[in-house]
């Protein structure tokens, strides 16, 4: 492989990264060892007074280190070693004779910044290409190739800790205010500017200055006492936003700090250690295998490949509510005209406002102007009639979740849209196949499932019926990518798979209430678990008379193991609400919130004995046994549609991998042990294992790896 | 026969008096409702829209060039084009006859002509002494230079100029336009009752044409807190009485002055689009027009008697078109004030007048009330300057449909002295 090619220009040595046969640059073993070899030779060349380090790629410098690589590793020894490596190689560029420059043109992440780092300076484009950072913490591990060391020292530690424990990526406008490059040029002429601005700064006609540092970034980087107070911050702030279950960006402060002083030697040594630890936790593992997931989610295609799905310019929705709103800023955001109708001007008026809302966010954050806002609002047209339906490309509805409204809608739809048209529906948990049966166009129907609030949940699930046609499919897929959401497609039956693998988890929450648990306590356990909500405080957000709706859909669909809690219907018949009422499970003030009182009466039982563990399960286990039934119907086609879903529609914890990379773990026969065991304690049908998870059990086969059979 | 050019549908919001339902509503967004409403109720396909033609006097400031942003707003794609013009008065007129223009010589195939105004949001301006004040603090370079500039400051500075008052004041006549309208009353002899009994039919004319004017409007939500929706007119007064009228001061001649505010239009904010194409365009696209452009004319008079021009304009278009008077189905004459309308109808009717003034052997023609303004006119409706025009032509084109008839004609007057008058036209050729 040649992935490093040197021209010579005069005094000037132009190293071109250009991994050949693949779109992206990527230090993997194998270009490292090349790059080695390539400065050994380079620092020989005496009459070359300049190295610049450019891409031959388009749009990516260096996209970071070989992710497979780090994957494979299960010594931490081995991990370490493999850093080392790395560092020694970048100490080798940092020690060149000549003036080194980094020519950012693209991707520069990870191990790619990290090498730019251990040039003399940094020069970037201004294409929008252009991402600069250490993303390192999200794969569980961190800056492994010298980033803990030279960052600190180039930007300061506040900065460096900035960037590396969120492992953010930054535009290079960002990168240039922080310091991370020290200048941009036009990106058609970046090569050649960079050369004159090396050529002037040997000439030192040309001085860097970097961003000085603030009175209270010498304040607190100066003196230890400032240093220590500047790291527990930096660790209360972590365990704030990851609730603990995230070590890596604690080592990655541990380790900063503990170089502190130290020689470059010491501090290699320092950091090494930490990324050979982390590398081979399980956690860097799951976080990886989520980061494969998301990556070969984002592109799949779901229908054969060949297929070019209709473009959708001007969408109607049918529904003013939350959803409708919601939708209605999200197309206009994406600039796609939409047509909103609802039965009254009042209904029409409370979906722009909701609109307008998410977009007040927008201004307030500086990410948009108002201008830019009274334009994207613009594109929303409110109506009560289907006026202005003819020429749509796609119609979501979005009407409450009642089959024979739906189906109505459904009906004067296909009479007023053209022939061509696409009609979605946003239902969360009922059938579409009847919707679509409504339809001289049932080929042309499909379900295009937000999650709530729209502009926020990334996940997007959208629903094939026998008669969906692979064209309306792959229309769905791409429109769902256009408007930045990450599509699955599941099969059609109720609840699809968030809303029937969250529903009985939430339910069981009921039922541990009415056994008397105390809610806080309850959410707490779901938190400690990695949930980003309680599932109390979670029903209470969405709408305990939502949630409730749905649960009495899915109970009449799937039978007695879906049994509602009668806690939860007499909640629901006593107007609790949830936070959009000002109570439910707790009240809500404001922000705060609080135990509602009024709830505990409706427990059947005043104390609980279970412990923590038990209860974990209860949650964790219903919902395992439930997807393993979407998997046994083939509703969702693999386990690994099912772990998208999961961590994309309900904030699933990826640290754990996914639901089902989580049950693998556990093993089947552990999980059916504890099932029976519930059954016998608590509920016959609730807890009764699915016939997957059995056969799993009996043949120790795994959810990702289970015989094609089943 | 020559290819006729046509106007397909029209859109309008609910004219608000400036100050009520629609003042929070900027004019580029106003402008951006009816024309997302024109293009979703006519169905056209926005990559067929060439231009876009506003008319709008007071351009807001945070929009230069408000017909081109509010296309964009709207949705339309980015190679489509935009201007905005402006005529004063006749601002919506222009954007419907530059419309002509461009089509007839074949620089557009499909234009949307509008006009938009929100008069609730023309700024009050600093005077021209506190901008000196403030032009010299900024010159000023020391702190006791500084110093030295704001102690000139007075009181009286802070006098502000209010923006609608300068727009209603015709600088080269130095009067402003109820001043025009009361030289028209003296000269013509025209009373105060006459007035108010002309402004109180325009009220119950509106009033009884509620339902016909709807089929015009599009209901707008009012931004940016969503907590209303605007959905009809908000001028036309049911309860309106002569005596209530009759107790208004005469507003710019206190003593011996005729012209109330209630017998001239308030000031208003509103926006209207419409969409124009050549027949044979219309007729490949499958499109039925609303109706047709038979002629318009411009004519210009002494500022001091703007409110006249309806009479010269409505000569000439007649001319253009070889039609009569009598041939309308109807007539109408803007309501800038009662004063001027009647003046105009005293003009129309005269052998004097048309001998004198417009190359004619006798008068234009008989116009009788119940042909004249009849479902109420801007003394009801109210008069967003922008807007007028367009609103005029399209409450027409749909009385004529609804009436089956073939002609009308619509005028207005111009501040600045200028008249503009448009004949529509209905039949089939």
């Amino acid at each position: 492989m040649n992935c490093f090619s040197l021209t010579l220009q005069g005094d000037v040595g132009i190293l071109e990264f250009n991994t050949p046969n693949s779109s992206a640059n990527i230090l993997s073993r194998d270009a490292l060892f090349e790059l080695d070899q390539q400065l050994d030779q380079i620092a020989e060349l005496t009459n070359i007074k300049t190295l610049l380090i450019a891409s031959g790629k388009d749009s990516i410098f260096i996209a970071g280190a070989d992710i497979k690589e780090i994957e494979s590793l299960v010594d931490s020894k081995e991990a370490s070693k493999m850093a080392d490596v790395g560092k020694q190689i970048f100490d080798k560029l940092e020690r060149l004779p000549q003036l080194t420059v980094a020519v950012i043109n693209g991707a520069c992440v990870g191990g790619g910044y990290e090498l730019a780092l251990a040039c003399d300076h940094r020069v970037a484009g201004f294409a929008d290409c252009i991402k600069i950072g250490l993303p390192e913490v999200k794969l569980g591990i961190l800056p492994g190739f010298g980033g803990c060391i030279r960052l600190p020292k180039l930007v300061g530690i506040a900065k460096a800790l900035s960037i590396i424990l969120p492992g953010k990526l930054l535009d290079s406008r960002r990168a240039l205010k922080m310091g991370l490059v020290d200048r941009l040029f036009y990106d058609p002429i970046l090569v050649e500017q960079a050369k004159t601005f090396a050529s002037e700064v040997l000439a030192k006609r040309e001085v860097v200055r970097r961003p000085k540092r603030t009175p209270l970034q010498k304040l607190l980087e100066g003196n230890p006492l400032g240093r220590k107070l500047l790291f527990r911050q930096a660790r209360k702030n972590v365990l704030k936003s990851t609730s603990g279950h995230y070590p890596a960006p604690l080592v990655a402060i541990d380790t900063i700090e503990k170089m502190v002083g130290k020689s470059h030697q010491e501090a290699s040594q320092i950091e090494s250690a930490a990324l050979g630890e982390l590398a081979v936790s399980g956690i860097s593992k799951n976080l990886v295998q989520v980061f494969y997931l998301d990556e070969a989610y984002k592109k799949r295609t779901w229908t054969d490949v060949t297929r070019t799905p209709n473009k959708v310019k001007k969408v109607g929705v049918v529904g003013a509510g939350v959803m409708g709103g919601g939708i209605a800023q999200l197309l206009s955001k994406h600039g796609v005209v939409c047509r909103v109708k609802d039965l009254n001007q009042q209904a029409l008026a409370l979906a722009l406002k909701t609109a307008k809302d998410v977009y007040a966010y927008q201004v307030k954050s500086r990410r948009m102007k108002q201008g830019q806002v009274d334009a994207k609002m613009s594109l929303i047209s409110p109506t009560t009639t289907y006026c202005g339906f003819e020429n749509v490309d796609v119609v979501v509805e979005a009407v409450v979740e009642r089959m024979e409204v739906k189906k109505q809608v459904f009906q004067e739809l296909d009479q007023v849209v053209a022939p061509d048209a696409c009609l979605f529906t946003n239902t969360s948990s009922l059938r579409v196949t009847e919707m679509a049966d409504s339809t001289g166009r049932p080929d042309k129907v499909c379900g295009f499932h937000f999650f709530n609030p729209v502009h926020r949940m990334p996940l997007l699930e959208i629903v094939k019926t026998e008669k969906t046609s692979d064209q309306t499919i792959a229309t769905a897929v791409s429109f769902a990518r256009q408007l930045g959401k990450m599509p699955i497609v599941v099969k059609d039956k109720e609840g699809f798979i968030v809303n029937r693998i969250l529903l009985p988890y939430m339910n069981e929450a009921a039922y541990l209430l009415e056994e008397g648990i105390a809610p806080q306590r309850l959410d707490n356990i779901a938190k400690s678990f990695g949930m980003p909500m309680g599932p109390l405080e979670l029903a209470d957000e969405v709408g305990i008379d939502v949630g409730y709706h749905v649960a009495r859909i899915l109970e009449n669909a799937y039978g007695p193991r879906m049994k509602v809690a009668a806690t939860l219907e007499r909640i629901h018949e006593a107007g609790f609400f949830g936070k959009k009422s000002g109570q439910g499970f707790y009240i809500h003030k404001g922000n705060q919130k609080s135990v509602n009182k009024k709830i505990l009466n409706h427990r059947v039982h005043e104390l609980s004995v279970e412990n923590d563990e038990q209860i974990t399960k209860r949650l964790i286990y219903i919902m395992i046994n439930e997807a393993s039934r979407c998997l046994e119907e083939g509703v969702a086609d693999s386990a690994a549609t099912i772990d998208v879903g999961m961590i994309y529609g309900t904030g699933f914890p990826p640290f754990r991998g996914g639901l089902l990379k989580y049950a693998d773990k556990i093993g089947a026969k552990n999980i059916v042990a504890d099932l029976r065991d519930f059954q016998n304690k608590f509920d016959e049908l609730r807890f009764e294992p699915s016939p997957l998870l059995l056969t799993l059990a009996d043949s120790s086969a795994s959810f990702y790896e289970r015989p094609k059979s089943t | 026969m020559s290819d006729r050019i046509a106007i397909i549908d029209g859109i309008r919001t609910p004219f608000a008096k400036a100050g009520t339902d629609l003042a929070a509503m900027k004019a580029q967004k106003l402008a951006s409702i009816v024309i997302r409403e024109l293009l979703d109720r006519t169905a056209i396909d926005p990559e067929l829209v060439d231009e876009v033609i506003v008319g709008c006097v007071a351009n807001p400031m945070d929009a230069a060039n408000v017909g081109r942003v509010a296309a964009l707003m709207a949705g339309l794609p980015q190679r489509s084009r935009g201007y905005t013009v402006s005529r004063n008065c006749a601002a919506g007129f222009e954007s419907v006859t530059s419309g002509y223009e461009k089509l007839f010589c074949g620089a557009a195939e499909v234009v949307i002509a509008g006009g938009t105004e929100s008069m609730s949001n023309i700024p009050l301006i600093y005077n021209k002494h506190m901008t000196g004040l403030l032009t010299d603090l900024m010159r000023s370079k020391s702190a006791i230079a500084k110093l030295k500039t704001l102690a000139s400051f007075r009181p009286h500075f802070l006098k502000p100029v209010i923006g609608v008052v300068c727009g209603l004041t015709d600088p080269v006549c130095g009067l402003s336009m109820g001043q025009t309208a009361e030289n028209i009353a003296m000269r013509y002899g025209i009373t105060r009752d006459e007035q108010d009994e002309f402004a109180l039919s325009s009220h119950k004319k509106a009033v009884a044409a509620r339902d016909k004017l709807a089929e015009e409007i599009v209901a707008v939500p009012v931004g940016p807190d969503y907590k209303s929706v605007c959905e009809e007119d908000n001028g036309p007064r049911p309860e309106q009485t002569l005596k209530a009228l009759g107790k208004l001061k005469p507003y710019f001649d206190r003593q011996s002055g005729t012209v109330t505010v209630g017998n001239a239009c308030p000031i208003t904010d509103g926006a209207s689009a419409m969409l124009m194409m050549k027949e044979s365009k219309a007729d490949a696209l499958g499109l039925t027009p609303l109706g047709f452009i038979k002629s318009y004319a411009y004519e210009g008079l002494d500022p001091a008697v703007m409110g006249l021009g309806p009479v010269h304009a409505i000569s000439t278009a007649l001319n253009k078109a070889a039609m009569e008077l009598d041939q309308m189905s109807f007539v109408e004459i803007n309501e800038a004030f009662a004063a001027q309308v009647i003046g105009c109808v005293k003009l129309i009717q005269c052998d004097d007048f048309a001998k004198k003034h417009l190359g004619r052997d006798q008068a234009i023609g008989q116009l009788e009330p119940a042909r004249l303004n009849v479902n109420g006119g801007a003394i009801a409706l109210g008069h967003p300057v922008g807007v007028t025009g367009n609103r005029l032509i399209l409450t027409a084109l749909r009385e004529l449909k609804r009436r089956g008839d073939d002609h009308a004609i619509v005028s207005l007057c111009v501040g600045g002295g200028q008249g503009g008058a448009v004949i529509l036209e209905r039949a089939k050729l």
